[in-house]
């Protein structure tokens, strides 16, 4: 029985960056002058040093502001959350930079001159929901391409506006995939609770399908016909990066591009079939873009991740999407029967055009024999046997899809699915790390997708437990990160765990309103220990909220020192993070 | 698949055990040079062995058979294992001991080695509590061989290689050996070989033999390396190879086998062995506690005040400590003539830690600002043995080495009218019996509330004639007595005059009697004839012989700060005095024992029963707890244990007893009681004895505390594991003089924003760069999350994840910049 936890409305950081000498900074920010605080005896760690704190001001909300050469932090002791009391404020989201002169409390907030620039700071009241709608307009506006959800570079450094209009990512299936089920449980959400024809549940509807027909339009972008799936796609005005094995169609043939891979791999110049039809349906995406199917580029060398997200994406387009949408039903039948057949005519495994396997896409026994296989097996197990489980919910059929299930399950596929812990730790101790230095964060939503969708699906009670035995193997890892992402269908699939919805709940209160990448440093903060790993990789201590680290999306380990923000100023971001993580909560009944 | 039979030669070597120490240094020495001379002899023969402290001994008699040690070691022959200093027992020492036994035999290692024991190694040590893999981990290793309980003690416990996961989820790959630690001479290196190819067909990877005359020393023989040799150039033994422990486990992480695991703790070979001679119990706890505080407070002194840090007595003492934690000393199987030995060194450590304690407090109450105007002027008064103004209050400083706030009832040698803190509020005192006879006896007891790892002064003012002693009568307080009926704000407790049991124990907060009209804390003879001193296969004691008779029961004390009911029981010529203290405030009901004990072949245990369903016994294991079946079975434990059950009235509801030396309890069913004492012949193995007027364990006098409290909920979350500090590492009172000062009345040197976090050490890195060690662990088993320490005299205040049961060591630098580091204080990595 789930116990709705209620989310409130937080303060969330609104920040303004000006030049110096911009008319809008009020003049008497430049002369204000304040004593040091007097910081002994505080009974909280501090993110400076004490001696590096210059100035000091208190806003209207009754907020002390110490002003540091090494940061701002906000001191609030009556705040209602305790994560709350102590906040920091930096370089490069917060701040021009970290050397403050001064402060100026003015209206609601507070002006802020440091050596290079001036922030004018608000904290403002934001509800949970009201940060989905403000990321997701955001994502709409400057990070949607063609219905693909991932990342967009910035002309204009920190400018969100600027975002230039190509620009693919690796992972666009993968990325798009978490965007749309947001989107699909914001749909179910209201329209349980608003009604079908309510115009937020129309709209919510409108972005779930483009994501989820974005989606299934890179399973038909290449014309191969056999069930494969491109990681992303190009429309022919944009520039080809030299990243991987890219495809370019023309009159029903796809010639490799040259790029290093293709060289490596002596396939620059090959000409292979393109002339499987991409459905009207899912071609209109970039057909309203005046693009026709010539000159579409696409990506292959596609991963597992892309093909178990693609999976848990149809699992919910079928189950929420489809009823009133027989065509979308057809095409997503169609999709899944052609990717689930190519998987298992080619040995569990996705064949690129040279009839050899793609690097990270192995679900057979063969690959798991092999070193790195070893490890995987335990999650690539899982991933497949998620997929045929799939397959067969949504065809409604079982016949050759349950043979190969129940072959899979008597090669001992389900208890794979249980060893993870064991033997990544064990991998680790033989390479000389300790086991959190070989944790893959990339691995923690596949895990989840995998593992999510199994205990979905699944009815076998003795399967069942072997699953939720396979989930329990990856807490250790998981529960690092406390993002309700991951932790809410975990606690879904294994409804006998405990889960920390208070920390939880921070994780969403302290996701900043803009998916703009770039984050604050974690290096050379006095309040945060750093911890070096036998095999010398540097961890911090404890779990940054997120407004007050580096950027990124579901996959990378947030307790790391080095603190690359995955774009920086020059890029914003998907709003999955959040909504992701936001609607499952809402869905299943997790948040009020 | 590697299934080879690796082959470790060592020597199992007992210290001290059926001799004394002396001899045991003597027997490591001709240990150590037989197994050069092997080395010597055989070209593959590789030598494996255990413990700092022999390398020690050897450093300091012969310098030229330790550098020839070196040598082999850079060859990599002479394989140390265990980076701790002794095979310790491994369920009674602290997990600060556990912590001290790696800091100072790795780094040991690190100097003469230059090299740390990457493998655990306790082959002999009777149990292994439930942490050891974390305790493990953070000492630099991630593997462990271990031997007892063997299988037919223990047969769940996997055979051979598994994984082995803590109480906080921290894994150590562990080999557990079958068969024996010291196989020699050709039929049982025989057998041992077959039953171990065997298994490791079976099992699918390698095993290791352990071979080598043992106990007092020895090591492989001529005999056996020749027989070796000769099985590796035979038919059908190509798989077996000269090796170490540090090889086989390379071997086997490498081979990526799915082995079982292991969850929890590894007990039963010794049951008695928690109880048996409880001076060396005794001693090691009071060490312990003695040790940190000391330490704690030189820490401080020697930051804040011109005061030299004493870290080499201190790690001094630490190393007599972990020495006298060898296994079979501190489960009190070793000859009586031993634990003289144990008394001196233990003694050693602790007036080294008494001195440097007591230096370190009056060198920080000296900053504190305790003057009065005027009080030079007056001259010193004819208080007796007092040169003190008695005008003027007397000032006293109470020093807590607790990571949290305290309030508890502390006594200081002489009597007052009035205690104030240096605010001019009054404070609940009450003047009570001393232990002396002259003067006034009297002495006071008064409610000090201290910051964590803090100080609190006070004013006492003198009592004079006049005050007689009624001065007890005024104060507002919540104890009361009357009759054979104790109370304080938390407690109601009522004795039975028949028995001198608690017939009802009520907690005030809701009215729920725990007693439920049983009586409990009725002390109990067991009878113990049947077994030896390690009460080998034996393991419970339910025997009961009989019940101590009451001969007298009285209220002695009833006054502000305490209430305290004295019963005297007598079993034959044994008796008992126990003393129930109710402080104010105080949720622990106090029971200060002294017994003088003749029974032979005995156990003294106090029960406490608790009626209600699904009963659980958790229990105090270094840093951790644990949780185990009510099955009646003699558990090892540390400072408390606790009974829990859903009680009469639906709710959960648990009685907690407390100890301040005892390690030993068992639960059958709905009781949990505590063992007092437990009296059997010294050294008595299998009770091969033969008619002799033998001595006694636990003869003659013993003085202990023990505590009882009472919750609601699960133990875990009832603050046991404070309450059960403050009961063993109570408060220092030191009285002061007047003098001007620039520190203020009361003050906090480091404090922590969660209270399940504990602080354990709070010392100087050991490799003299004058950085703080900060040490603390998650008390409760909850995944805590975000927890603030400020220790601001290091210019230090840090955030850090705690998840449960977690163990976690910062190195705070000059700067004030802060590394989470391990038990080793991040040296190893330099």
């Amino acid at each position: 029985m789930i116990k709705p936890y209620k989310l409130t409305a937080q303060p969330c950081r609104f920040c303004t960056t000006y030049k110096k000498g911009d008319a809008a900074i009020p003049p008497e920010l430049y002369s204000a002058k304040s004593d040091a605080p007097d910081l002994c005896g505080f009974p909280l760690p501090l993110p400076s040093k004490k001696n590096d704190y210059t100035c000091r001001a208190v806003t209207m909300d009754g907020a002390e502001w110490f002003g540091a050469t090494t940061g701002l932090t906000r001191y609030f002791k009556d705040a209602e959350r305790e994560d709350d009391v102590i906040m920091f404020f930096a370089a490069d989201r917060d701040l021009p930079d970290n050397r403050v002169i001064s402060l100026l409390p003015k209206e609601d907030g507070l002006w802020v001159q440091t050596e290079t620039g001036v922030t004018y700071i608000e904290m403002r009241l934001v509800g949970a929901e009201e940060k989905a709608d403000i990321l997701l307009a955001e994502s709409v506006k400057y990070v949607d391409r063609r219905g693909m959800y991932s990342q967009k570079r910035l002309a204009v450094p920190g400018d969100v506006s600027s975002a230039v209009s190509y620009g693919h990512s690796d992972n666009d299936g993968c990325f798009t995939a978490g965007f749309a089920i947001a989107e699909m449980l914001r749909f179910a959400t209201f329209k349980r609770e608003k009604g079908a024809e309510h115009q937020d549940t129309l709209g919510a509807k409108k972005t779930a399908l483009r994501a989820v027909e974005a989606c299934l339009l890179l399973m038909h972008i290449h014309g191969r016909g056999d069930g494969f799936v491109a990681r992303s796609y190009l429309c022919p005005d944009e520039p080809v990066p030299d990243d991987g094995l890219f495809f370019r169609k023309e009159g029903g043939k796809a010639t490799c591009l040259e790029t290093k891979a293709a060289k490596k791999r002596g396939m620059v110049g090959m000409v292979i079939d393109a002339s499987a039809p991409v459905p009207d349906r899912l071609s209109k995406l970039y057909r309203d873009e005046g693009c026709g199917d010539d000159g579409i580029v696409y990506k292959a060398d596609t991963s597992s991740d892309e093909i178990s997200l693609h999976f848990l994406n149809l699992l919910f387009a079928h189950d929420i999407l489809c009823a009133d949408d027989p065509e979308l039903d057809e095409i997503i039948k169609f999709s899944v029967r052609g990717l689930m057949e190519h998987i298992i005519d080619h040995g569990y495994e996705l064949h690129d055009c040279t009839g050899q396997p793609t690097t990270w896409a192995k679900w057979s026994k063969k690959y798991f024999e092999t070193s790195h296989g070893y490890v995987d097996a335990c999650l690539n197990s899982a991933e497949l046997l998620m997929y045929l489980k799939v397959t067969m919910h949504i065809l409604g059929e079982s016949g050759k899809w349950q043979k190969a299930h129940d072959e899979l399950i008597a090669d001992g596929y389900a208890d794979l699915t249980e060893k993870h812990w064991d033997r990544l730790y064990q991998a680790g101790l033989s390479m000389g790390f300790e086991p959190v230095e070989d944790i893959m964060y990339g691995d923690h939503m596949l895990c989840v997708v995998s593992f999510w969708g199994l205990c979905m699906l699944e009815k076998d009670e003795a399967l069942l437990e072997k699953y939720r035995n396979g989930f329990r193997s990856w807490r250790t890892s998981l529960k690092r990160e406390f993002n309700p992402g991951y932790d809410l269908p975990f606690a879904l699939s294994c409804p006998d765990e405990e889960i920390d919805m208070e920390r939880m709940a921070t994780w969403l209160y302290r996701i900043n309103i803009s998916r703009l990448a770039a984050g604050v440093s974690t290096i050379g903060r006095h309040d945060t220990p750093v911890a070096t790993r036998r095999a010398g990789y540097k961890e911090i201590s404890w779990l940054l909220p997120n407004d007050e680290r580096f950027i990124s999306k579901y996959d990378r380990n947030p307790f790391e020192l080095k603190n690359v923000d995955s774009g920086g100023l020059n890029t914003v971001e998907s709003c999955y993070i959040y909504t992701f993580a936001y609607w499952i909560g809402r869905y299943y009944g997790f948040f009020e | 698949m590697n299934k080879n039979i690796f082959l470790i030669g060592n020597a199992h070597l007992d210290p001290v055990w059926l001799w004394r120490w002396q001899e045991g240094c003597g027997e490591v020495l001709q240990t150590f040079r037989s197994a050069l001379d092997r080395l010597n002899e055989y070209d593959d023969f590789v030598f494996t062995c255990s413990s700092a402290s022999y390398y020690r001994w050897v450093e300091e008699i012969d310098k030229d058979m330790f550098e020839e040690i070196r040598e082999r070691v850079r060859q990599g022959r002479w394989i140390p294992v265990n980076g701790w200093w002794v095979q310790p027992d491994c369920n009674i020492p602290s997990g600060e001991s556990f912590a001290r036994q790696a800091l100072y035999s790795q780094l040991y290692y690190l100097e003469k080695f230059g090299m740390i024991c990457d493998v655990g190694y306790n082959v002999d040590s009777f149990g292994h509590n439930g942490n050891m893999p974390q305790l493990l981990l953070k000492g630099g290793m991630r593997s462990y061989v271990m031997m007892r309980p063997d299988i037919t003690e223990n047969p769940d416990i996997p055979e051979d290689l598994f994984w082995w996961d803590g109480v906080d989820g921290s894994r150590v790959m562990t080999y557990r050996i079958s068969g024996g630690y010291g196989k020699s001479g050709t039929d049982g290196i025989d057998k041992a070989l077959s039953s171990l190819k065997e298994r490791a067909a079976k099992k699918g990877h390698g095993m290791m033999l352990f071979y080598g005359v043992g106990n007092h020393g020895g090591g492989p023989t001529k005999g056996d390396l020749e027989h070796l040799c000769s099985k590796l150039k035979s038919d059908g033994f190509s798989e077996l190879e000269f090796s170490s422990p540090v090889e086989y486990f390379e071997k086997m992480c490498a081979e990526r086998l799915d082995l079982p695991v292991w969850r929890g703790d590894m007990q039963h070979h010794a049951s008695g062995c928690y109880s048996a001679v409880s001076l060396v119990k005794k001693l090691n706890r009071k060490a312990e506690n003695m040790l940190f505080s000391a330490e704690t407070w030189n820490t401080i002194a020697s930051k804040t005040t011109a005061m030299t840090a004493a870290s080499s007595d201190l790690a001094e003492a630490w190393r007599n400590v972990c020495f006298n934690q060898f296994h079979d000393i501190l489960c009190g199987c070793s000859i009586m003539e031993a634990y003289e030995d144990v008394r001196d060194s233990m003694g050693h450590a602790m007036a080294t830690a008494a001195r440097i304690e007591n230096n370190a407090m009056l060198k920080i109450a000296g900053q504190i600002d305790t003057w009065f105007d005027g009080v030079s002027d007056t001259v010193v008064s004819s208080a007796r043995h007092h040169c003190r103004n008695v005008n003027f209050p007397r000032p006293v400083v109470v020093f807590n080495p607790l990571s949290h706030e305290i309030s508890v009832p502390v006594r200081t040698y002489h009597p007052s009218s009035r205690v104030t803190d240096f605010n001019g509020s009054d404070v609940v005192f009450q003047n009570v019996r001393s232990s002396r006879s002259n003067d006034s006896h009297l002495d006071t007891v008064f409610v000090a509330k201290v910051p964590p790892m803090g100080y609190a002064a006070y004013r006492l003012d003198w009592l004079s004639k006049e005050d007689g002693e009624n001065v007890n009568n005024a104060q507002k307080t919540d104890v009361s007595a009357s009759g054979l009926t104790i109370e304080n704000k938390y407690l109601k407790v009522v004795f039975d005059d028949k028995t001198g049991g608690i017939k009802s124990l009520v907690s005030k907060s809701d009215g729920f009697d725990y007693a439920g009209g049983k009586t409990l804390a009725l002390p109990t003879v067991i009878d113990d004839s049947k077994t030896d001193t390690w009460a080998h296969k034996v393991f419970k004691f339910h025997d009961i012989r009989g019940v101590m008779e009451l001969v007298s029961i009285e209220l002695v004390e009833s006054g502000p700060a305490r209430a305290v009911i004295r019963t005297k029981h007598r079993f034959n010529e044994s008796h008992l005095t126990q003393n129930f203290i109710l402080g104010s405030c105080q949720r622990v009901l106090r029971v200060k024992c002294k017994a003088m004990w003749q029974e032979d072949f005995s156990i003294l245990k106090m029960p406490f029963a608790l009626e209600g369903g699904d009963p659980i016994s958790t229990y105090e294991i270094p840093s951790s707890f644990i949780k185990r079946p009510c099955n009646g079975e003699e558990e090892p434990a540390q400072g408390w244990a606790d009974l829990t059950v859903t009680a009469s009235d639906g709710l959960r509801r648990g009685i907690s007893v407390l100890n301040d030396s005892k390690y030993s309890y068992d639960c059958p069913g709905n009781e949990i009681r505590l063992t007092l004492l437990r009296n059997v012949i010294f050294a008595d193995h299998f009770s091969h004895r033969p008619k002799a007027d033998f001595d006694f364990t636990d003869e003659g006098l013993h003085r202990f505390e023990y505590g009882i409290s009472v919750h609601m909920g699960e133990a875990e979350n009832s603050g046991i594991t404070a309450d059960a500090a403050l009961f063993n590492c109570r408060p220092t009172v030191v009285p002061e003089g007047y003098h001007k000062g620039t520190e203020p009345p009361v003050k906090s040197f480091l404090s922590v924003t969660k209270p399940n976090i504990a602080v354990t050490a709070l010392k100087l890195c050991e490799d003299g760069s004058g950085d703080t060690i900060i040490r603390c662990y998650e008390t409760d088993g909850k995944d805590t999350g975000r927890v603030g320490i400020v220790c601001d005299m290091i210019d230090a205040g840090f955030w850090a994840d705690f998840g449960k049961n977690e163990i976690k060591t910062f190195r705070v630098d000059s700067e004030g910049h802060v590394k989470e580091t391990d038990f080793l204080e991040g040296i190893a990595e330099e």
